[in-house]
């Protein structure tokens, strides 16, 4: 059974952490206020616009050591990922989950942060937050109905999203519990104590900066390690900033989904709000939802 | 380059005796981790030959016996390969050039139901003794479920590529434990051999000492990074990208026991860490014999998002907790040095102070 970490009330403590790429603090600022304003304190952590001067937030030490200060520390509600890049991967088996497996709290963020959330789906069970990080803030996003849904969702109010007819869907209906997210990063943990079983679930997939020809080969992958054969529907987000070889890859990603999952019949829905572009949604990852696709659009509604 | 290169006979064999001893019982672990991997495998693969079984060796090539040319991956014209044929055909071998030479799907060397029937023939054909990929690229994935590897229990054979090619040869390895070369491809042997550097050569003609039964014998300079040691297991590896990407499937190797190498082009710094992390996170660095690090050509950091690690650095950072010896910049990969290497087959791999040696046994 999916446990779920408590909702946020107000006065309760978001942290922020940066695991993994360098963030300064000026960009994190607008999402401080914003959580600030929603009626939550936030503790800003020693990795966010630290003294790195190189890639990453952090030491590999140090990055871990604030997340796990926010993970143990039992005045920490919910820890929200400033932003991804790379760097879950060199600390994801080192993180001590014991005190944040008897009180569990809300882990947010995408991209990298997908380590974490399949991770701990995995290991625990315990229900975490995709969705928009600090960055997304920035420039009026705050205002948005993508980084409002995050609002909503931390409130403990059920999320439902609805999104347009897309020609490729493959229409259905099914209710299964959430798993996915970047498809660069579930390619990457295949193999690992990190993958998790798609089996009965709604996988939904986004991407950002790939060839299309990598994209292939990493849906083939899933697909050749057994995570897309009983999948219960596939919710197909934003792929952006997409590349093509110089010879062109002579297909879309619609047609490489589609190509790769011919044989099932779980429903298809494409063009769903997530992934990296500013449509993205907060979705409730290990969460029981409701996927919706008919000829006139698509929905997906939490249980 | 002042590398050397000396394929001979092996010499000083004396001096492998105690390490032969602990590989036999790596050879046991590998064995018995193999049989795990099989069991996995084994629901996503209905005709599945037996996995656990010795290591088939196919026969070496003599004058008058056939290779055969085909695109199980990115494509390429007949014109494009005929410096190979003509190089192939004066070491007095025949070519049988397959239909997908000259076929074009896009990025592709004909469509997968062309690529498939053309790989297929050549493995069904009794009369062909080797299968040299005509190019990598991107595409053997999508055939690498549907052949039927069976007639190499009958006739093997020796399959020959690199990059992409990687997905067969792991995939040969794991299933079949059959030997195969990772070398150069037909895109690679100079249109003009007077004017090709020695070092382009020398990898071409590796492939012929290779096919034709020579035991390989590398010697390359050392390097400051280098850990020394000496190792003693199956030479297997490949594209790091392209192990990564048979994570989980039934086509990932194990390396329990093995010398692994591994090559890369094109990608970021970043992720290339990652791909070590992979390794690592995928349990295949904790039993290693040994590390062979091949070219890696790195494609620059985005401004702003400098890694500020080298190769050498990450590599260095992820053996850290391990003793197995480890080598650098060994002549293998996307670059004019890169030498056939007998995937599957028992080497040793001997890191000195003076030099590199990875010998075939």
């Amino acid at each position: 059974m999916t446990i779920i970490p408590p909702y946020l009330n107000p006065g309760d403590c978001i942290a922020i952490v940066c695991p993994a790429g360098y963030m300064s603090l000026d960009r994190v600022q607008t999402c401080i206020d914003t959580l600030l304003q929603w009626g939550y304190r936030v503790r800003v952590g020693k990795t966010v616009g630290g003294p790195s001067d190189n890639y990453f937030s952090g030491s590999d030490d140090e990055r871990l050591a604030d997340l796990q200060q926010m993970l143990d520390d039992p005045a920490v509600n919910a820890i929200l990922c400033g932003r991804g890049g790379y760097g879950l991967s060199r600390i994801i088996d080192r993180i001590d989950f014991a005190r944040f497996q008897k009180n569990p709290k809300w882990i947010i963020g995408y991209s990298d942060i997908t380590i974490l959330h399949q991770h701990i789906e995995t290991h625990f069970d315990i229900a975490t937050l995709h969705s928009p990080m600090a960055g997304a803030f920035n420039d009026g996003g705050a205002e948005t109905s993508y980084v409002q849904s995050l609002r909503v969702a931390l409130a403990g109010q059920p999320s439902g999203y609805s999104c347009p007819s897309h020609p490729f869907n493959r229409v259905g209906r099914a209710a299964a519990p959430l798993t996915g997210g970047n498809l660069t990063l579930l390619a990457h943990l295949a193999g690992s104590s990190s993958a998790s079983d798609t089996k009965g679930r709604l996988l939904f997939l986004e991407d950002v900066g790939e060839y299309l020809y990598n994209i292939d080969r990493m849906l083939r992958q899933l697909k050749r390690s057994g995570r897309l054969d009983r999948l219960a529907g596939l919710i197909v987000g934003s792929f952006t900033e997409l590349k093509d070889t110089q010879r062109p890859f002579g297909a879309r990603v619609e047609d490489i989904v589609l190509d790769c999952i011919r044989e099932y019949e779980y429903p298809v829905c494409f063009g769903f709000p997530v992934g990296h572009a500013i449509e993205n949604v907060a979705l409730k990852t290990n969460v029981e939802y409701e996927l919706t696709v008919t000829a006139s659009g698509s929905a997906l509604t939490e249980c | 380059m002042n590398r050397k290169n000396f394929l001979s006979s092996v010499l000083g064999l004396g001096v492998m005796g105690p390490a032969f001893a602990t590989t036999q019982s790596r050879h046991n672990a590998k064995t018995s981790s193999r049989s795990t991997t099989s069991t996995r495998g084994a629901a996503l693969l209905p005709p599945s030959p037996p996995k656990v079984q010795p290591l088939l060796i196919p026969p070496y090539l003599k004058p008058g016996d056939s290779i055969g040319i085909t695109c199980p991956a990115g494509d390429i014209t007949l014109k494009e390969i005929q410096p190979a044929v003509q190089q192939i055909e004066s070491w007095g071998f025949h070519v049988k050039v397959g239909d997908t030479v000259g076929k074009k799907d896009f990025i592709f060397g004909g469509a997968d139901a062309e690529r498939l029937a053309d790989f297929q023939q050549m493995l069904s054909d009794p009369s062909i003794s080797a299968i040299l990929c005509a190019r990598g690229g991107y595409g053997a994935v999508h055939l690498i479920d549907q052949l039927d590897f069976s007639p190499l229990y009958q006739h093997p054979k020796w399959v020959i590529g690199f990059s992409d090619i990687t997905v067969i040869l792991c995939h040969l390895h794991t299933n079949l434990n059959i030997a195969s070369i990772h070398s150069k491809m037909c895109n690679s042997f100079p249109d003009d051999w007077a004017k090709a550097e020695p070092v382009q050569i020398a990898s071409i003609f590796s492939i012929r000492q290779a096919l034709t039964g020579e035991k390989m014998n590398y010697t390359v300079p050392p390097q400051d990074h280098n850990r020394l040691g000496s190792a003693h297991g199956q030479l297997i590896g490949g594209n790091l990208k392209t192990i990564e990407t048979l994570a989980g499937t039934h086509s990932d190797i194990d390396t329990a026991g093995t010398i692994l190498f591994v090559e890369d082009t094109g990608e970021y710094l970043y992720s290339i860490d990652r791909m070590f992390w992979h390794l690592q996170r995928t349990g295949k660095l904790d039993r290693l014999a040994g590390l062979i690090v091949g070219g890696f050509k790195v494609k620059p950091d985005d401004p702003g998002e400098e890694y500020g690690r080298s190769l050498y650095d990450i590599v260095t950072e992820r053996i850290k907790p391990y003793s197995f010896p480890v080598c650098f910049d060994f002549p293998v990969g996307h670059q004019k040095e890169n030498y056939a290497l007998k995937y599957g087959m028992p080497h040793t791999l001997d890191i000195r102070t003076d030099q590199v040696n990875l010998l075939e046994i």
